[in-house]
């Protein structure tokens, strides 16, 4: 099931050292006007293949502003994420696949806001990528790039020196991004069309999930990086489970080409399946491990699959032939301990013994494919161990993937595919403010986001079901409430003080009074289950606030 | 991730629907109403399994009570299965509700109250 998207009620504000710019002035000298423009109208650009295309612009870009860098990410609308496209001066950008989320960070701002904007001194502002401060870019300026309202993706540039980037300046990035932006827009309809005939690329890529999960106190991120040359069954999954747990899968189909490709996705579906039965990870890999028996074919992988309990902050996991994790924490990161299990088809009913430990706050877990850490002449274990290095550093799922890629993958390509996915149990913030839509869908993601935030502030079994159940039942009020025919949302806040806790909904519908006796049942599980329920009614909407002291029982 | 699901098997006497997961306004209704559509008019009623539930709020209690309702009237019973220790008891006591409907432990339980000559109904 998608989750609904819920977003905080604060308003986005820019990064520190960010400044936005307002639109830029004509630029002065007319006769540059008529160079620059010329640069970027040029009608042999509309022939180039959108490869080309973005390579020339970037050209045109670097010799008419001077500048050290210039890169171009493209929106990726399935994951809400930019992806490093094209680049001069900073390549590493696009060979490492650097995605970037959108609303924080230098891009990811420029994207979120669509506003240009201008980084004086990059040590002193919100920069996500870790390869722009790694270049010693001193300033940047970027804007975003958006056709017929639609944001296509966002053009930067940057300085090795410290640099005051100028309206000019601007001027010239915004006529760039006026040829570039439609140019690329046609171009991607295009290489679609044309990648079509790449048949197994479009079969690998399709048969990885295209948008991860987004459960409360979880980060994930995830790369799949293919051979030169051939691609290969590598594949990667993030499933979510009942009871706030969520898994995680890392697999390797022994074999290249489209057929390796083939039963990476029958194998991806079938460890699904068994996973969402609630199997834990050692049956789960044993049950594939009997459907990889069944297919009477020559046919073997490898795999590791986590479980993460997110209320319990503990891991288990299990492999079939498959390299050890990685677990990335500030005190000991280090290759896990595991039990060496056979391939997944390799001996008749393998068995898979399952592990268990703690997954601290802020703590990781990192799977990948031998491809990342496997070198010709290179024992592995010298490949694990400068994996576990280069995770070492990384606080965010997304930089544990970017450091691994940008230490461990060779410059002339791999020569086998690799599949990295990192989970990270993150934090749950101590206030919830969060704006919801109105849909009864919300409920569920509303009850698992609100355990988490219970169990973290010490609720009991008990007090976290009966809040649960008064807070989801006030949230379906207000979706019932909310019958206005624009797009209704309603709010939600918790807070929890000195083992109390109070939750406020509040929706901007009119009251309903309840309908037949049944209906009223849901204020009276409020009262039940909390210490006090106040309910303000409003010609603009009701609130709903509702206190508990934790009972611990 | 399924919110819940409902598993139907047909008994001899009885048609079993065992609903595993969370129930809340976004899925009772449907669920109530695939049980109600698949039980056979010459049923004596419907088993309904709330062990593997996870979660239940007012508005499956409401359709709870509408398919009472609705068998009745086509002269079956409805037991429910709702084993100690299970949520749904929670959601029970918080909203003052003492019984639904009739209500054993086991499925094994609920099979032999349908069994039962409805006189000897509680």
């Amino acid at each position: 099931m998608a989750e609904p998207p819920s977003e905080h009620v604060r308003q986005p504000r820019l990064g520190v050292g960010q400044i936005a710019l307002g639109p830029a002035a004509p630029i002065a000298e007319p006769s540059d006007q008529v160079r620059t423009s010329y640069r970027f109208s040029d009608p042999a650009l509309s022939e180039l293949p959108l490869e080309q295309l973005l390579d020339e612009l970037l050209v045109r870009v670097q010799e008419a502003l001077d500048v050290d860098t210039v890169a171009i990410l493209l929106y990726d609308e399935q994951a809400n994420e930019l992806v490093a496209r094209a680049a001069k001066g900073i390549e590493e950008e696009v060979e490492q696949g650097v995605r970037l989320p959108i609303g924080q960070g230098f891009a990811g701002r420029i994207a979120g806001e669509r506003v240009a904007i201008f980084i004086a001194d990059v040590d002193h502002a919100d920069i996500l990528n870790p390869i722009l401060r790694e270049k010693g870019i001193r300033s940047l300026l970027g804007i975003p790039l958006i056709v017929e309202g639609a944001l296509i993706g966002v053009l930067h540039v940057g300085s090795l020196t410290p640099r005051t980037f100028g309206q000019n300046d601007l001027a010239v990035l915004q006529l760039a991004a006026a040829r570039a932006a439609p140019a690329i827009e046609r171009a991607q309809l295009l290489a679609e069309l044309e990648h079509e005939h790449d048949v197994s690329t479009i079969l690998q890529r399709s048969l990885l999930p295209k948008r991860l999960i987004d459960v409360a106190g979880v980060g994930v991120a995830a790369r799949y990086l293919p051979a030169r040359e051939e691609v290969g069954g590598d594949w990667y999954d993030v499933i979510e489970l009942p009871r706030g747990k969520v898994g995680v899968v890392i697999g390797d189909v022994v074999g290249h080409g489209i057929a390796a490709a083939a039963l990476m996705g029958r194998l991806r579906t079938a460890l699904h399946s068994y996973a969402i039965e609630s199997h834990g990870p050692g049956r789960t890999l044993e049950l594939v491990d009997r459907f990889v028996q069944s297919l009477n074919e020559p046919a073997m992988a490898t795999a590791a699959y986590a479980v993460f309990d997110t209320y319990a902050s503990t891991i288990c996991y299990a492999t079939a032939g498959h390299l050890p994790p990685i677990v990335v924490s500030d005190s000991n990161t280090r290759m896990l301990d595991v039990t060496p299990a056979p391939p997944l088809g390799a001996f008749p009913y393998g068995r898979c013994p399952q592990h268990e430990l703690e997954l601290a706050s802020g703590e990781m877990l990192f799977l990948y494919t031998d491809g990342l850490v496997e070198r010709r002449g290179v024992p592995l274990n010298v490949g694990i161990d400068a994996l576990v290095e280069a995770v070492r550093d990384a606080r965010t799922p997304e930089q544990a993937c970017t450091l691994a890629v940008s230490s461990l993958v060779p410059p002339d390509g791999l020569r086998d595919d690799v599949a990295i996915v990192a989970l990270q149990n993150t934090a749950v913030p101590a206030e919830l403010h969060l704006r919801l839509p109105a849909d009864p869908k919300t409920l569920a993601h509303v009850r698992r986001m609100l355990r988490r935030w219970l169990v973290e502030r010490g609720a009991s079994e008990g007090d976290v079901a009966e809040v649960t159940i008064a807070v989801s039942e006030a949230c379906a009020n207000a979706i019932e409430h909310a019958y206005s025919p624009s797009p209704a949302s309603f709010e939600l806040e918790a807070v929890g003080n000195n083992g109390e806790v109070t939750v406020a909904v509040r929706d901007r519908g009119r009251w309903r009074p309840p309908r037949g006796t049944n209906r009223g049942r849901g204020l009276s599980i409020m009262v039940a289950a909390m210490d006090d329920v106040q309910i303000d009614r409003t010609e603009t909407g009701t609130e709903v606030v509702m206190r508990r002291r934790l009972r611990h029982r | 991730m399924t919110l819940g699901d409902v598993q139907i098997t047909v008994a001899p006497n009885a048609l079993v629907a065992r609903v595993t997961g969370e129930v809340d306004m976004s899925n009772a209704e449907e669920m109530g109403a695939s049980v109600i559509g698949a039980t056979p008019n010459e049923s004596q009623g419907v088993v309904l399994d709330l062990s593997g539930v996870e979660y239940l709020d007012s508005a499956g209690i409401y359709v709870i009570f509408g398919m009472r309702a609705s068998l009745q009237a086509r002269g079956q019973r409805l037991v429910l299965v709702i084993p100690p220790g299970s949520p749904v008891h929670d959601t029970l006591r918080l909203s003052g509700v003492q019984r639904p409907g009739e209500i054993a432990e086991t499925v094994q339980d609920a099979l032999r109250a349908i069994d039962r000559p409805a006189a000897a109904q509680a």
